[in-house]
């Protein structure tokens, strides 16, 4: 069987908070014990800094942050996620891996927002899985490390001032 | 072998190797451009050059590129032939830089995908006008040459003189298509019948050095004519039908018909019977080895097989029909043998980037183990395992040695180009201009190499039309000397200096003054006087200067100097002017051996280390903290020695927690960029490393300040500091 089969619906799930969340298993490159993190300064609160993974210089990003949710202690359950986005290769902190789970397609169903709810915590979940009684919350790799979303309204915002003024 | 076709593999090759022998082409021909003509190997080569890259653009189907090489190849074999005494060398050298480029071009076009169906009617034409021209030029010909090349055969022929006693068979051997490498097939073949063969020819051709042969030997067959004292049957015991070989089929034929070779199919071929496959490979790579090398070995190994060249030959074997041995004498000027060239392979850069990580991580592991705190156990006995990681820390040290070797790159090639760029720019000026190189073999990173052609290209075309005088001027000023543009590379103290000289009028101080002041760049209130001549020169790379008055198609229109100077800096590197009125001016270019490692001073700064290259740190002072002077601006400034410099706190600039707001402790570093001295203050020194460049993830936004990351010994990750962006913000 090839890889893609064999990884097709399973999702490497962790807990952040009191939810638990969920990531395509092929984005997942492995999942490393905490370490020392050297820090970048000028960037974002939730860029954490950037670790040495055999040799390659990777950033990390710390999730709790990243959902505005509030910093926690590192410890030694601490895990990070390597995932590699397009070509970026990027560290999630997270406190706590749970386990790989296989969701059936007809358990997938989109996230549900009241109205146009645009906070942070929503675009990150693209879509519920639902296993048994509980839910994972499934991410979007894509949106978790880029500030797309923000930068495209800015994008239209300009586009709408260029075109009121003419 | 993988099955299928794969062209883009195919087309890779057939690239690299082409570029590979356009390469040499030029380098052969620059180097005889002022005699009077090619020598014989020189001729040679290029004959199989344009043959070689006719052939696989044939098999490529690029059309144009197959014509031009052709028409070429015509040329050199006329001149090969028929040693036409008048050959005008410059014109010739022209026309066979000018297919260069042209292929070169269509290459290029290839490379970035577009068909290569540039019109070759125009270079056609004129290599065409120059072989006729030649052809008339040469008297006439005591004989008709006949310009297709494919019959060389039959006039080089030397022919055995005791051939009564043999039997002469035309054998064709059909292979099976199921089977990899028919080409080595066929070789085997051939070389079983070394025992009985006086002589064997067989086409095609180049099996042994050209793949593509199994492709023609399948659908054409492989045709063997061979001279035997056997008979029939001892050849169909020597080649059978087996897995390999489909049919054979053995034709008696007469001596003229073995004679005549392969009119139809193709040339003649002396094969080396007694050396090894590998051995016939390893010549065939050695480009310049296989006409002289070859037929010398052959000489001594196979007295009876017959002689291409004019060779001597061993007495009574042979009688020479071959013409025109006595007219070699002219063209064979004899060449000092090159010396052996090293064989190379190419690799892919991602791998050797892959490597140069792993044995970083190799050398970290060993730290690791080496400096286990299980060893620290008092009282343990670790002499043998002393010995052994000693052992190891010399391996790992050589493999850190080799790897970055394994990056540098002699500067033969760029200066090669250089040549070229003398030649054509001189010979468009009308200029007399003599090239000399020294150093060539200077060994700088890859990535600064691809930096420092253009300017260099630059830097020596200015030399020869800013530079050197025109012939006239020269013979005026009473110069009896060639003009002559030196180029020169020398390492030093981790540093490349390549320096470009010439011997012309040098750089004229009151012009550029002159002009400066007319464009407002000298400074009112500094009397002119008190311009050193170097600041002078310098004047010459800002931008939009030119004292050219005449813009001519080289340069003079401003733009260039100022170009060479920001390519060069952006690699760490120098431009300083020197000049001589009357006598010539020097370019000294100052550049980094490489750009992935440095020399850095290791520092930390709260929890957070840094490195700053050594090469800008004049020195570290340690002050107290009611030395350091502050501003009621919130600026800082120290005096050191009855002199003021800024301080710049590394840990508030990069707010960083954990760094020492005394001074006591800490350090400062004080930094020249770009002529200003600053001081850095820093927590503690750690000490001085080479480090391994990295880039910082791009997903970061660039910070400004830091130029990239590095991994420590520890494993640990330092940031390094690019002083110019570190100071540009404030």
């Amino acid at each position: 069987m090839s890889d893609m089969e064999t990884q097709k619906g399973k999702y490497v799930t962790f807990k952040s908070g009191n939810e638990y969340f969920g990531i395509k298993i092929e984005y997942v490159n492995e999942i490393i014990v905490f370490q020392e993190i050297t820090e970048i300064p000028e960037s974002e609160d939730y860029i954490k800094g950037l670790i040495n993974l055999r040799g390659k210089i990777i950033p990390v990003i710390d999730v709790r942050l990243r959902f505005k949710q509030k910093p926690f202690e590192y410890n030694d359950r601490t895990c990070i996620i390597v995932i590699t986005v397009d070509t970026n290769v990027v560290g999630l902190i997270v406190e706590k891996i749970a386990e790989v789970v296989e969701i059936q397609e007809e358990n997938i169903i989109p996230s549900p927002t009241i109205g146009h709810s645009d906070k942070a915590h929503h675009t990150f979940v693209y879509a519920i899985g639902k296993i048994g009684d509980s839910v994972k919350l499934l991410l979007d790799p894509d949106k978790l490390l880029n500030d797309n979303d923000l930068s495209l309204i800015e994008q239209i915002n300009e586009e709408n001032k260029i075109t009121n003024e003419e | 072998m993988a099955e299928g076709f794969d062209t883009e593999s195919m087309l890779d090759v057939y690239l690299f190797e082409n570029e590979q022998l356009l390469e040499n082409l030029q380098e052969i021909v620059l180097e005889q451009k002022d005699e009077e003509c090619f020598d014989e190997d020189s001729i040679n080569e290029i004959f199989r050059t344009m043959h070689t890259i006719k052939g696989s653009s044939g098999i490529m189907m690029f059309d144009n590129i197959t014509l031009v090489a052709h028409k070429l190849e015509d040329v050199f074999y006329y001149i090969r032939e028929s040693h036409p005494e008048h050959v005008p060398h410059v014109e010739l050298v022209e026309h066979v830089l000018n297919v260069a480029d042209f292929i070169s071009n269509e290459m290029e076009r290839i490379k970035n995908g577009e068909a290569a169906d540039t019109d070759p009617t125009e270079i056609l034409d004129s290599v065409d006008k120059f072989l006729t021209a030649i052809k008339e030029g040469s008297g006439t010909p005591k004989e008709e040459i006949k310009e297709n090349v494919y019959e060389a055969p039959k006039q080089l022929y030397i022919a055995p003189k005791s051939v009564n006693t043999s039997n002469f068979f035309r054998i064709y051997i059909t292979f099976n298509p199921e089977i990899d490498m028919v080409n080595i097939h066929a070789y085997t073949t051939v070389f079983s019948l070394k025992d009985i063969a006086e002589d064997i020819l067989y086409s095609p051709e180049d099996i042994i050095s050209n793949e593509d042969s199994a492709k023609e030997i399948l659908t054409n067959g492989f045709i063997i004519l061979l001279q035997t004292k056997s008979t029939e049957e001892d050849l169909n015991q020597l080649i059978k039908v087996g897995y390999d070989i489909l049919q054979v089929d053995i034709f008696p034929c007469t001596e003229q018909e073995f004679h005549q070779g392969f009119d139809l199919i193709g040339s003649e071929i002396r094969i080396d019977l007694d050396s090894s496959v590998e051995e016939i490979e390893a010549r065939e790579e050695e480009k310049e080895a296989s006409t002289p090398t070859t037929e010398e070995e052959q000489k001594v190994n196979q007295p009876e097989a017959p002689k291409k060249e004019d060779k001597p030959i061993a007495p009574g074997d042979f009688v020479i029909e071959s013409k025109g041995a006595g007219k070699a004498t002219k063209l064979a000027k004899d060449k000092p043998k090159k010396a052996e060239k090293t064989s190379f392979i190419s690799v892919d850069v991602n791998k050797m980037d892959m490597l140069m990580d792993l044995i970083g991580e190799l050398v970290i592991s060993e730290s690791v183990v080496l400096q286990n705190p299980d060893l620290q156990v008092p009282g343990l006995k670790l002499d043998n395992f002393n010995k052994a990681a000693a052992q190891m820390s010399k391996i790992s040290t050589d493999l850190q040695n080799i790897i970055m070797s394994m990056r540098m790159v002699p500067l033969t090639n760029t200066f090669q180009k250089m040549n070229r760029i003398v030649f054509d720019v001189s010979r468009k000026l009308g200029k007399d201009v003599v090239f000399e190189m020294s150093g060539d073999t200077t060994e700088v990173d890859k990535n600064i190499i691809e930096h420092i052609s253009d300017p260099l290209m630059h830097l020596v075309r200015n030399a020869i039309d800013h530079g050197i005088e025109s012939n006239e001027e020269r013979e005026a000023k009473g110069k009896t000397e060639k003009g002559k543009v030196t180029l020169s590379a020398k390492t030093e103290a981790g540093k490349v200096f390549i320096s470009v000289k010439d011997n012309g009028g040098g750089l004229d101080r009151n012009k550029i003054m002159a002009k400066a002041k007319k464009q407002g760049i000298l400074d009112p209130t500094k009397p002119e006087s008190s311009y050193t001549d170097k600041e002078v020169y310098q004047f010459i790379t800002l931008p939009g200067f030119s004292t050219n008055e005449t813009v001519t198609e080289y340069s003079g229109r401003g733009v260039g100097m100022d170009v060479v100077v920001s390519n060069i800096q952006s690699i760490g590197g120098a431009l300083e002017i020197e000049s001589t009125p009357g006598e010539g001016s020097c370019m000294n270019l100052k550049i980094p051996l490489t750009l992935a490692i440095i020399d850095g001073i290791v520092m930390k700064v709260g929890n957070t280390s840094f490195v700053i290259e050594t090469g800008i740190i004049k020195e570290f002072v340690s002050v107290r903290n009611n030395e350091i002077v502050r501003k009621p601006n919130g600026d800082e400034f120290v005096m050191i020695r009855g002199e003021g410099y800024p301080v710049l706190r590394i840990g508030e600039r990069y707010h960083l927690g954990g760094s020492n707001t005394t001074t006591d402790e800490s350090m400062l570093v004080m930094i020249e960029v770009e002529k200003e001295m600053v001081c850095l203050l820093v927590d503690s020194l750690i000490g001085k490393q080479g480090i391994v460049v990295k880039p910082i993830p791009k997903y970061l936004k660039k910070v400004k300040g830091l130029s990239g990351c590095t991994q420590l010994g520890d494993g640990s990750i330092a940031l390094i500091i690019d002083a110019a962006g570190l100071l540009e913000q404030n």
